[in-house]
């Protein structure tokens, strides 16, 4: 019998997410984001999903901005130096989204949990923190059984789907991340079905050469698609940088909602073939590999 | 003898008070890139503390490189000794309690060791949104040091009682801290005006040190919470020249450390200023 092909189109993913899902996003601050399956989402104008995210960035400003969500885990969403995120502040401060804040260590080890097919883990957790109060479907204090020490139980996180963006993968599953895989494999252990965009596919036996940087075997993944330069404008280490250009575009038009949808017409609503081409073509994306080589050590 | 500087920011102080707080052999996390952190810990690692162990986005023990504002994820990737992920870092770190320094800011901070980066306001309705605590919440109790550095010392920053606990040092006091499985260590706040820092629970901060020209009393004015004042304050130690010339030639070229200190209104130009000259270095007009 042949081996089984994951590799799908981009347009594919409505297959796997749907309306209402808790979608987890890998990456981490403005590294790694799976763009190209977020500005998907967008288009295809799938609804009312809770996104978990543990340091997210424009991934889920961007989600909040084009309307998709209806509530947001978190434990950090900034833009960092540019600035906090624009759609995130105006819909929490003035539109109430619902949202559950959790503090990064939680967040993570909830989803361990998720992965380990348990309700809870505990640890020497955040006391003393408000969040504690204000979540307790996340957080109980209790007793170690042993020693009766105080800790903090973490409430397992099992997401509907995980989208994850990696450096490759071949089309039966197996995952490289070369980079900052941030939370990334807890988020896919955890998931019921899971989605990775990669910046090339290649064959079993390419992956094979360098086992050690396989992070996610392929069992633990239901779909792959090729997106080359697919984490922009966040980064994919350590083969491209962010682009801080077309990020304070973004910055600059995400202060107001009606500017915020032409960046979403202009970037976004059109096919991700032609995304390359609005950000700058072959030229940006070349400076913002050539910058990812420039290192001056000390 | 040291030679001390005699030109050079406040921001420079500032960075080069925080390498000091590096001891060689100390494990260095280095959370959202915030340039003034970055840019200590770098120095520290070519100067004093060359067997301190960096951590920064999945980069364990990375080499020092030279600051950049886009750059720093894939230097530190590329000179990495070893790639965690997230939980491999809590793991063997953070929930070990292995972790010695991993500074952090915050929108306000209190006299208890409490820090809030989630809203100011109401938390139901908020007059800001924060971008939230990411580890910072927890760390600072786990780590054996909770270094905090303020840019803008202020009684908007520094608050009688945060508005939100995101986070707290939680145990305080050395017996305390061994009794409950931590190293023991201070809180201590580097900030435009001074070094302040907290040791015992049921104590206030006390000043440790004044910055050059600033007074003690500049210092309570602007500190909405209770501090101690001794009656004899030393001068905040002065960057040694060597340091300023190491972060201007070396570590931090393109001064992306004076980036904090911008006001709003100017962060925007001067970015766009350190991405020009970066894009020059690599030959792009």
């Amino acid at each position: 019998m042949p081996t089984e092909s994951k590799v799908a189109k981009l347009s594919d993913i409505g297959n796997i997410i749907k309306d209402g899902d808790k979608v987890a996003i890998g990456g981490s601050w403005l590294g790694s984001h799976p763009m190209a399956i977020i500005r998907e989402i967008i288009r295809q104008k799938i609804k009312n999903l809770t996104a978990v995210t543990v340091v997210g960035s424009i991934d889920i400003d961007m989600l909040i901005g084009a309307g998709c969500l209806s509530r947001l885990m978190f434990s950090f969403v900034s833009m960092e130096a540019f600035g906090l995120a624009p759609n995130f502040r105006r819909a929490i401060e003035k539109e109430g989204l619902p949202y559950d804040e959790i503090t990064g260590l939680a967040v993570i080890i909830g989803l361990e949990a998720g992965g380990r097919n348990i309700p809870f883990l505990p640890y020497r957790g955040p006391f003393g923190s408000d969040l504690v109060k204000y979540r307790p479907e996340f957080y109980k204090e209790m007793k170690c059984p042993f020693t009766g020490e105080d800790l903090i139980a973490a409430a397992a996180i099992v997401p509907d789907v995980t989208i994850i963006h990696a450096t490759r993968a071949d089309y039966t599953g197996n995952v490289q991340i070369e980079g900052t895989s941030g939370t990334d494999v807890e988020m896919m252990r955890a998931a019921k079905k899971r989605i990775v965009s990669a910046e090339e596919i290649v064959s079993p036996d390419e992956i094979r050469k360098n086992p050690a940087k396989t992070k996610i075997p392929k069992f633990q993944v239901d779909m792959v698609i090729e997106a080359p330069l697919g984490a922009h404008p966040c980064s994919c280490a350590p083969d491209y940088v962010f682009d801080p250009w077309h990020i304070m575009k973004y910055m600059q038009a995400a202060m107001s909602p009606e500017t915020f949808q032409q960046y979403i017409d202009e970037y976004v609503m059109k096919p991700e073939f032609d995304y390359l081409d609005a950000i700058g073509g072959m030229k940006q994306a070349a400076i913002l590999k050539r910058l990812a080589r420039e290192v001056k050590y000390l | 003898m040291t030679k001390y500087a005699k030109d050079y920011s406040v921001g420079e102080l500032m960075c080069v008070s925080l390498a000091r707080e590096i001891d060689d052999g100390d494990v260095i996390v280095l959370g959202s890139f915030t340039p003034l952190a970055y840019a200590s810990y770098i120095l520290a690692k070519i100067t004093h503390a060359p067997n301190s162990t960096l951590l920064a986005y999945a980069a364990v023990d990375f080499r020092p490189f030279q600051l950049s504002f886009i750059r720093a994820e894939t230097a530190a990737t590329r000179g990495a000794a070893c790639i965690w992920t997230m939980l491999e870092d809590l793991n063997s770190v953070h929930l070990k309690g292995r972790g010695d320094v991993e500074a952090i800011s915050s929108i306000q901070a209190d006299g208890y060791g409490n820090i809030n980066l989630s809203v100011v306001g109401d938390y139901n309705s908020p007059k800001l949104r924060g971008p939230g605590g990411a580890g910072a919440p927890e760390v600072i109790k786990m780590h054996r040091k909770m270094i905090g550095y303020f840019p803008n010392h202020s009684k908007m920053t520094f608050v009688p009682k945060v508005d939100v606990i995101t986070g707290t040092r939680y145990v305080i006091g050395a017996e305390e801290r061994i009794k409950s499985g931590y190293r023991p260590g201070p809180i201590r706040y580097i900030t435009n005006l001074a070094v302040i820092s907290k040791e015992e629970k049921d104590k206030p901060f006390k000043i440790d040190s004044l910055h050059p020209g600033v007074s003690a009393e500049q210092v309570v004015e602007n500190t909405g919470f209770e501090l101690e004042v001794p009656g004899d304050i030393p001068e905040t130690e002065k960057p040694a020249e060597e340091h300023v010339r190491l972060l201007r030639e070396e570590v931090d070229p393109y001064r992306t450390l004076e980036f904090d200190f911008k006001p709003g209104r100017e962060r925007l130009g001067y970015l766009n200023e350190i991405l020009q000259k970066e894009l020059e270095a690599i030959g792009y007009a």
